[in-house]
């Protein structure tokens, strides 16, 4: 359950901003997160009430965008998407490949008064 | 009432992180003090392993060591009988060390009189590959029955540490761990990582080891 360190983070990072913006009311946060990040969205969502209780997020709503897990091939130069084919290219059947997405984990953007 | 707004940040959760590790790099590197941080499995071999290194290096440097657990501190007793400074971290559940906690730790060791701090991090093989700690070198120890497909499995750690000690060696008889697949695995994943064969139990391999470490406190 390392999703509740990662959200604390979340957390701090959000209070900085909320002070150099002067914001009162934080309303939602917006996560984007990583197909091939270790984050599990689902985990992060049952520990965000547990993370944020007692901080300026404290009954905040939380959006989850993930962002795909892509890669380039390096024999034939293809993107596809690694979970959907399995880490093989289906153009080529190649396993060498560069991972291009879908190690992030970004706060996108947060709704406020 | 005020209006809504959408502020956006795009900040990746882990610059906070990395920014303040950065700046505990710069320090330990101005105060000539080299960390190196030690990561693992559970059982794997950390303590032990640590025994050995400081037992081989003690009368060449000064060597403090920051034990993390999420609790107890039977690990800290271990190395306390080699003679060398430790402290025991405790985490309270924290499955990980970020920049901030290797910094207080540190401060609680004191590295006035240390060459060399070693953070034996918490047993696992996710978390703390994506925290950044400060530490000037990584280090991962993968124990022969693990398995040769961790690499497969966990390719984040493999992918950032500088130096990779394959432990328990002195068992390879005992388990299907096939050594040069292990080996092809990690250089895939990390074609600069050093990787070092040892047994903690009987000191085969700590020699290459012991020399490893010396050229980064040299540095």
């Amino acid at each position: 359950m390392h999703e509740l360190g990662v959200v604390i983070e979340v957390v701090k990072t959000v209070e900085k901003v909320a002070v150099e913006q002067q914001l009162t009311k934080i309303d939602t946060v917006i996560l984007q997160i990583g197909e091939l990040s270790s984050m599990i969205p689902r985990y992060v969502e049952q520990c965000y009430p547990a993370a944020v209780d007692g901080t300026i997020l404290e009954g905040t709503n939380l959006k989850i965008e993930v962002l795909p897990g892509n890669a380039l091939c390096k024999e034939c130069n293809k993107v596809f998407n690694l979970i959907q084919n399995n880490s093989k290219c289906p153009h080529c059947g190649s396993n060498d490949f560069e991972i291009i997405s879908g190690r992030e984990f970004f706060i996108k953007e947060i709704v406020a008064y | 009432m005020d209006k809504l707004r959408v502020i956006e940040i795009k900040q990746s959760v882990f610059e906070d992180n990395d920014s303040q590790a950065n700046a505990l790099r710069e320090e330990l590197k101005r105060d000539n003090v080299c960390l190196l941080n030690l990561m693992s499995s559970p059982g794997s071999g950390k303590t032990t392993t640590l025994t050995r290194t400081i037992h081989t290096l003690k009368d060449e440097m000064r060597i403090g060591v920051m034990e993390a657990d999420i609790d107890s501190d039977v690990d800290a007793h271990t190395i306390a009988k080699t003679g060398a400074k430790v402290v025991q971290l405790h985490t309270g559940g924290m499955c990980h060390l970020d920049a901030d906690m290797t910094r207080q730790g540190l401060e609680a060791l004191g590295t006035e009189d240390i060459d060399l701090a070693i953070l034996e991090n918490v047993g696992n093989l996710v978390c703390p590959a994506e925290f950044d700690t400060g530490a000037t070198k990584n280090a991962m120890i993968l124990s022969v029955p693990e398995g040769d497909d961790k690499p497969l499995k966990y390719p984040l750690m493999f992918s950032i540490v500088d130096v990779l000690l394959i432990n328990k060696i002195d068992a390879m008889d005992y388990f299907e761990f096939d050594m040069e697949a292990c080996i092809s695995r990690v250089k895939k994943l990390n074609p600069n990582v050093k990787i070092i064969p040892i047994s903690a139990r009987t000191g085969e391999g700590i020699d290459e080891w012991a020399e490893w470490i010396r050229s980064v406190v040299a540095k």
